[in-house]
């Protein structure tokens, strides 16, 4: 589309639509600096040519073309911070359904290409957020262990899918390999399976 | 030491005890209800620290147990059965906070602005919500609005023909509502009055029955 036949905000209709395409399909695209440049840059022009056209309207009633730019205005800046907040939840499931762990999440290549820096900050200073909030109650129980299926069993028949090393359990420290099956405590290696590696057996 | 009369209330309650109800009951209705409100309800910090200290207790007590060498067979399958009630009530309990800190993030910037809605946070979750609205605030800043001439840095832009800025619960929602006793009468959309008969459940709009909900009238189902 050339420059001359794009109406106002033509680039921030744009913008909400990569938003919901990543919600109906679960992934979450490469943060578009582009675009959220070029519409900061309409943004700048519209607000000079209202303040021209205001500046030159000589008695108490504004130009009715005044109304037209301030609507564009106010509308390109709920879509940016729409698509901002709209990344911020997206982040913020991510982060919850690794069993708030922040280290994976940054070190998968995928992800991490796909973040803008303060986005990256924002992940960080959410993660201490969250951790505070935990250590309250971090005697009795992780709050960040899974809340989607109620546990039936105490112990639990897991097959090891990444080595993670030696294991506290309660049977001793165990060394998962990958490949091995353990019937072990759910509450000792709950974090695991979240984390992707252990996976559950089911019989 | 008596496992029987020190398991989690519930499993072997006291038929006698009725009909005041276990701590771990009123939990259960907490949860429910926090789950199906769409604002975030009070909190009750004195129940969650005491099912808190059962719990700790309970499981110091399997463990102990467990270590014993001249344990039965019937009293290894009683911490069984303990240390599985712990662990689903700990889910319950997880599952009750991050619902709340859910809502709490959603609603941050509301809540940060309604002395009301405060009251209903306890101390931590209070912290957690100012933290969180100048971290997204920050992050708006940063990424847009630091960019943007003056006049359109405004985070809650008062405008007529646009909806609000700052996230509300949506209290129109309908919610299935289960009576606890004989209620009502509220007022219906139409205007008129209706009874709620007890035990009966019904389907209605969240602001319908918000004041019978914090009366303990009603529950969410």
């Amino acid at each position: 589309m050339s420059a001359d036949t794009r109406q106002f905000c033509d680039l921030a209709h744009q913008l909400v639509t990569e938003s919901r395409r990543s919600t109906a399909t679960d992934t979450l695209f490469k943060y578009n600096d582009p675009l959220v440049r070029s519409i900061i840059r309409e943004q700048r022009g519209l607000e000079t040519i209202v303040d021209n056209a205001l500046a030159q309207s000589e008695d108490e009633t504004p130009p009715a073309s005044v109304f037209i730019h301030q609507t564009a205005i106010l509308r390109n800046k709920r879509c940016l911070l729409a698509y901002h907040q709209h990344r911020l939840n997206f982040l913020k499931n991510l982060y919850w359904s690794m069993g708030g762990a922040l280290p994976p999440l940054l070190s998968s290549p995928n992800i991490r290409a796909n973040l803008s820096p303060s986005e990256v900050d924002f992940l960080r200073e959410y993660n201490a957020m969250v951790m505070d909030f935990r250590g309250d109650f971090s005697d009795e129980l992780d709050i960040a262990s899974s809340v989607t299926i109620p546990p039936k069993d105490i112990h639990v028949l897991v097959r090891v899918v990444k080595d993670c090393g030696v294991i506290q359990t309660e049977l001793g420290s165990i060394d998962f390999q990958r490949g091995q099956r353990f019937m072990v405590r759910r509450a000792d290696i709950e974090h695991l399976i979240v984390q992707g590696y252990l996976e559950e057996v089911q019989s | 030491m008596n496992i029987d009369n020190d398991v989690i209330p519930g499993l072997f309650a006291d038929p006698t005890q009725l009909p005041k109800e276990s701590d771990l009951q009123e939990l259960l209705r907490l949860w429910q209800n926090e789950r199906h409100a769409p604002e975030i309800l009070p909190s009750n910090g004195e129940l969650l620290s005491r099912v808190l200290d059962q719990i700790r207790r309970q499981s110091d007590d399997a463990n102990a147990l467990r270590r014993d060498a001249n344990l039965s067979e019937e009293e290894h399958y009683m911490t069984m059965l303990v240390q599985t009630e712990v662990e689903r009530v700990k889910f319950i309990i997880r599952s009750y906070i991050r619902t709340r800190l859910f809502k709490i993030e959603q609603f941050a910037r509301h809540m940060t602005n309604d002395p009301e809605i405060q009251a209903r946070l306890s101390q931590a979750e209070l912290t957690h919500a100012r933290r969180y609205t100048a971290l997204v605030e920050k992050q708006f800043t940063t990424s847009v609005l630091g960019h943007l001439p003056d006049t359109q840095r405004g985070l809650d832009d008062d405008v007529p023909t646009l909806p609000n800025m700052v996230t509300e619960p949506d209290k129109d929602r309908p919610v299935f509502i289960h009576a606890r006793q004989a209620c009502g009468p509220v007022q219906l959309p139409d205007g008129s009055g209706f009874e709620i008969a007890n035990d009966s459940i019904h389907l209605m709009r969240y602001h319908t029955i918000e004041q019978l909900l914090a009366r303990g009238e009603v529950e969410l189902v």
